[in-house]
């Protein structure tokens, strides 16, 4: 309540400031763009945050365009080699222990992926808030030198989404600051924030992302980007089952 | 007290028939409380044990936490040598380790999320009725082996019969991917849709290798003889955890509050029944003393002239209620122990219940138990109902004029 309060407020206060040029919907798909590229390949750690103990993995991922994607598990040992494909709303996990490949029933797409904190649909569904969501600027704050909009994405009445509302950051370079995810009560489930701000092959982005639910702060997950290149061109075969299966990179 | 005694049981037999109406009345409401109440209470039996007894337990041995929030990491160590211990300690076999995990399981052509329970082959058994309704195949006998028993609506869903595999996917114990391939040896139908759906078992010494678990469990699930027992069984559990504050004892009553409040919730529907048929009764006594009274109005007039207080008639009239209602009490208790002995005995059935036990897994019949709260609950009630009941004829008598008592008529 108190913060619908606020969101009222600041709609009401706010509104003359906001610069007229500005398209929440633009804005967002430039950020995912600019996150990914038309293509990328990074290698990046996963910690794994819990109270009693903490992991980390490393893992290395190519990007085309805004549906395909692969990530592999390097490190550690135990798990090497472990892999996940997204094609077109479609996920398939590799795991080399049983050597077989199996398909994510859409009735799993809520569990976790790989045991952190972000879910198989956090990973396989993260453009669909351009097209699925209605999009407001709520607010345009100056920070660090920066213009950072401050947008709500309030999912369509038929959209198949879990969400009741997703609240972004984005600076006016394009970096996503932070994402929200709010429940169809209105209560913040789960933030994704940037914690870590850097030039990344040739772009500025966020190095370290770390997701967190409201319920537990002390437990998290965060992706930390080690390196990563835009625009670099994959051949189709790198999206396959058997190139999931069989790396050849 | 004699005369008085001796006055009341004069005066109830100065009308037969009334008074064996009267007595008849709550006769026939006790032995159908008795037995009423004692079949419920062993359908209610029936009903925990058979819902405990087919996953749950009357009591497990946890991680303090578990309970709330089930989670991976909130394990017990070496679970096995503890089960063992404590199933010496008891002398009882009915104790046996699990593990719990979550895991995505595929066949060829489906993957299904599913509960995934590690389970001792040689005591699972004993806690449970799932190993004995194995439809198709065998269960597992080997504690390491990688074999696999699933339900039925599991094996339609992922279209897999007997001897083929299965892959699980699923996060170990320290993070790490778990992932192994198990044969399907046996598939058990429980009736109960859920479980029959979203649980499968596996012998719990692969399901620590799986998940990485080392030597860890879940929970460790003691059943006790009777479900009376299982008070002072939960003590004797606990007293042998008192080294360790992290473990718990939970009984079933916090293991599945939803039983014990679907039966609460079914009792108090059944006593507003029951209430119609003492009320009924209660009313009936009235009836008979209210017109023993106001057909005596004279004859207690001229006792009043005669100096008997009105507190003494109002004495009488209720001790005669008092001895009715103890002849309808003694006598309703016994025919009512004597029908419930014999079904409690034979065994309690209607048409149609053969099918309807048949498809849970139920007992075809079904037997009242008695006990003392079973057998004195009802009557005592109508007792008491009964007394009340003729309070008003009793007080009305203090407002009895001898005189004008004297010229009723």
């Amino acid at each position: 309540m108190k913060h619908l309060v606020r969101f009222f407020l600041l709609c009401l206060f706010s509104s003359p400031l906001l610069s007229a040029d500005v398209d929440p919907r633009d804005l967002i798909q430039k950020a995912m763009d600019h996150w990914r590229g038309t293509s990328s390949y990074s290698d990046m750690t996963m910690t794994i945050h819990r109270p009693d103990w903490q992991r980390s993995m490393s893992m290395r991922s190519w990007t085309k365009g805004e549906k395909t994607s692969l990530v592999r598990v390097t490190a550690p040992k135990k798990d090497a080699g472990n892999g996940t494909l997204l094609k077109d709303n479609n996920m398939w996990t590799f795991a080399p222990k049983v050597n077989r490949i199996i398909k994510v029933p859409s009735s799993m797409m809520s569990q976790s992926w790989m045991g952190s904190d972000f879910s198989n649909k956090d990973i396989s569904k993260s453009t669909d808030i351009i097209d699925q969501y209605d999009h407001s600027l709520l607010e345009t704050r100056e920070q660090d030198g920066h213009t950072v909009y401050v947008i709500e994405s309030i999912p369509h009445e038929e959209a198949a989404v879990v969400w009741g509302k997703e609240v972004l950051m984005v600076r006016d370079d394009y970096v996503l600051l932070e994402q929200q995810f709010w429940d169809q009560d209105g209560i913040l489930v789960k933030t994704m924030k940037a914690l870590e701000i850097k030039e990344l092959g040739g772009r500025t982005v966020a190095s370290i992302l770390r997701m967190g639910k409201q319920a537990t702060p002390d437990e998290w997950t965060e992706m930390s980007v080690q390196d990563i290149s835009f625009d670099v061109s994959h051949p189709d075969s790198l999206f396959t089952l058997s190139s999931l299966r069989n790396p050849r990179q | 007290m004699t005369i008085t005694l001796r006055m009341a049981w004069r005066n109830l037999w100065r009308h037969k028939r009334r008074t064996w109406l009267t007595v008849g009345a709550m006769v026939f409401s006790n032995l159908l409380l008795v037995f009423m109440i004692s079949l419920q209470f062993g359908s209610y039996r029936m009903m925990i044990d058979n819902s405990l007894k087919s996953y749950t337990g009357h009591m497990q041995i946890q991680r303090e936490g578990y309970n709330d929030e089930p989670k991976m990491r909130s394990s017990i160590d070496a679970i096995i040598p503890l089960a063992t211990k404590v199933r010496e300690q008891l002398g009882s076999d009915t104790v046996a380790a699990r593990g719990v995990a979550f895991a995505m399981t595929s066949s060829e052509e489906r993957s299904y999320g599913l509960q995934l329970v590690g389970v001792e082959p040689a005591f699972e058994p004993k806690v449970s009725t799932l190993p004995g309704l194995i439809k198709q195949g065998s269960y597992f006998t080997d504690i390491n082996a990688a074999e696999i028993v699933i339900g039925t609506i599991l094996a339609r869903n992922l279209r897999v019969g007997i001897g083929d595999e299965l892959t699980l996917l699923g996060s170990g114990h320290d993070g790490s991917f778990a992932a192994g391939i198990v044969d399907v040896v046996g598939i058990f139908g429980s009736g109960i849709a859920e479980i029959d759906r979203n649980m499968a078992q596996l012998p719990i010494g692969y399901f620590q290798n799986l998940f990485g678990m080392g030597d860890k469990g879940h929970n460790i699930v003691i059943n006790a003889a009777e479900l009376s027992e299982v008070t002072v069984l939960q003590h004797a559990v606990m007293g042998m955890l008192a080294g360790d504050d992290k473990l718990v004892v939970l009984d079933w009553e916090i293991l599945q509050p939803g039983l014990k409040q679907a039966i609460q919730a079914d009792f108090a529907s059944a006593w507003f029944m029951y209430a119609v048929l003492i009320v009924l009764v209660a009313f009936s006594v009235l009836n008979t003393q209210l017109m023993s009274v106001l057909e005596r109005t004279r004859e207690f007039g001229v006792m009043m002239a005669l100096g008997v207080k009105p507190a003494r008639l109002g004495g009488l009239v209720i001790t005669e209620t008092f001895v009715m209602s103890g002849l309808g009490l003694v006598m309703g208790i016994a025919s009512g122990l004597l029908l419930t002995g014999y079904f409690s005995q034979a065994g309690f059935t209607y048409p149609g219940m053969e099918e309807m036990a048949d498809r849970f897994n139920l007992p075809d019949r079904m037997y009242p138990s008695i006990s003392l709260l079973s057998t004195l609950l009802g009557p005592v009630v109508v007792f008491l109902f009964s007394l009340l009941a003729s309070l008003y004829p009793a007080l009305r008598l203090f407002f009895l004029q001898p005189v004008a008592a004297m010229r009723a008529v």
